[in-house]
């Protein structure tokens, strides 16, 4: 079969510094103070996902969730295990992490485009496609530290989901914006798929992950608790909560 | 070793326009925020170096090689403030690009190398003030400012190793970066930019050639205000010392990179 992300045995721990400064850190390095705590974030996450399909991401705050979506799109390496990744990744996560408040519209959506991988070459044909799914036509050589929150949102969304990505990443993000908005990227999303995306998907609504994933893992404090299909998955993860 | 350099210059060729885009954002961010605008790389080294002459020339009667004492400094201050400003935005560039980090995957370095090509094009406007002064005292240039170009290049090697080096540190102890600044200005003093080498007696005088950035600075007063040839055995030593430092704080920026979004 066509398997786009492995999880082989990985597990992830994060040592944590106590010390954020050198001015803390010297003075506990002499008097022998621990300078490090450990944090296991995953352990021994086994899954496969296959071209198209959807996983949904669910458990309780720090149950190393964003820990996965890391680990596949490449900014964390696991501590053990492998982590097996073929295709261009999308992160939604955080929308416009790269935006700059003093540059317009215009320059925004290329430098973001470029920071997801995006040619200019590519970009110059994407750019009315982004516009317009932003409904920002009239505002493109504004400044963005003039937009209103919305209309950045809009906009980051629009760079992020202008290129079909092989892997898409969304994290909560669809919980900001009006509705006819949310329904516009919800309804992106579902393109993707038929364009055959694989998407991973961390949200806390079970609406949401009902209606966009076919599969779901559960986990609780780094650990699988149950892995598949998706109505069962969301009940494995109500009985936690419970 | 050549060989990993090798494959992150391609690395960094197939990433050039998110370099490009990340300088853009850092020179235009600064001057699209105030009225004057581009005018403040010019006034800023120009007050300064307005004061500097003041106290050193005027006051303390420092000698300046037969020609007057602002072009002397400024020879050597103009390429001193750029390898200072690089250092220092650097050190905070991976940490202010948290959110970057955290989220997506580029090579790192990136950053850095940006901040400085800013850096660069802030001082290529500094060089008006040189300029200036070249013309208003009618200082008449020889060919071997060819040498400049050579000079330039083995300082921003210099430059980035250390550049890599910092925003390393800074990223797992936020304050190195005040540390930096400390050692900065010590440096500066260390290094012959407000008064000659030939202030120093002869025999102690081997101390600059161990500092890449006085024999850098010396290089740039001779092939400009000197009319020959750089000294070629220190300027080899300081770029083999260059050299040396940027291969260390590359392998170190490197084997580290793993780790900047788990501590940044």
């Amino acid at each position: 079969m066509n398997t786009i992300i492995a999880f082989e045995n990985v597990s992830k721990t994060y040592n944590l510094q106590k010390q954020k400064t050198f001015k803390e850190f010297l003075p506990a390095l002499v008097t022998r103070k621990e300078t490090k705590t450990k944090l296991v974030a995953l352990s021994q996450i086994n899954f496969e996902l296959e071209k198209g399909s959807s996983l949904a991401i669910m458990g309780r705050n720090g149950s190393g969730k964003s820990t996965i979506l890391k680990l596949v799109a490449g900014v964390t390496k696991p501590n053990d295990g492998r982590v097996t990744v073929n295709g261009r990744v999308a992160p939604l996560i955080e929308l416009g992490a790269g935006f700059h408040p003093e540059l317009t519209g215009r320059e925004n959506v290329y430098l973001n485009g470029s920071i997801l991988g995006i040619k200019r070459k590519q970009m110059d044909k994407l750019y009315k496609g982004i516009v317009e799914f932003a409904e920002l036509s009239d505002f493109m050589d504004e400044p963005i530290k003039h937009y209103s929150s919305g209309m950045y949102m809009r906009l980051a969304f629009a760079v992020a989901v202008a290129e079909t990505p092989d892997i898409l990443l969304v994290d909560e993000i669809l919980a900001v914006g009006d509705t006819k908005f949310q329904q516009k990227c919800l309804a992106r999303i579902k393109d993707f798929k038929k364009f055959g995306s694989t998407i991973i998907m961390v949200s806390h609504s079970f609406e949401q992950m009902r209606q966009n994933c076919q599969q779901g893992l559960v986990l609780t404090e780094g650990k699988k608790v149950f892995l598949g299909e998706i109505n069962k998955a969301l009940g494995a993860y109500q009985k936690l909560l419970d | 070793m050549f060989e990993k350099i090798k494959k992150n210059t391609e690395l960094m060729w197939e990433y050039r326009e998110l370099l490009w885009n990340l300088a853009h954002r850092e020179i235009s961010q600064r001057y699209k925020q105030s009225v004057l605008g581009y005018a403040w790389v010019i006034i800023n080294p120009l007050i300064q170096m307005i004061v500097v002459s003041f106290v050193f020339s005027t006051i303390l009667r420092i000698p300046s090689l037969g020609v007057p004492y602002i072009i002397f400094l400024s020879v050597a201050l103009l390429p001193w403030n750029l390898f200072v400003s690089s250092l220092s935005s650097s050190a905070g560039v991976l940490v202010n690009n948290s959110s970057l980090i955290t989220k997506i995957y580029f090579p790192r370095e990136i950053l850095v190398y940006a901040t400085i090509i800013a850096k660069i094009v802030d001082f290529l406007y500094s060089c008006i003030v040189l300029v200036m002064f070249l013309i208003i005292y009618k200082i008449s240039i020889h060919s071997s400012i060819m040498w400049v170009p050579l000079i330039f290049l083995i300082q921003m090697i210099f430059t980035i190793g250390l550049s890599l080096i910092a925003a390393t540190f800074n990223l797992f102890y936020r304050d190195i970066q005040y540390v930096l600044n400390l050692i900065l200005m010590l440096w500066m003093y260390l290094t012959p930019v407000m008064y000659p080498v030939e202030i120093l007696p002869e025999k102690y005088r081997f101390v600059f050639s161990l500092n890449p950035m006085s024999v850098i600075v010396n290089a740039y007063r001779q092939v400009i205000l000197g009319g020959g040839p750089p000294n070629l055995q220190s300027l080899s030593i300081a770029l083999v010392m260059s050299l040396a430092i940027f291969v260390v704080g590359f392998y170190f920026f490197k084997r580290m990179e793993g780790k900047f979004a788990d501590y940044v």
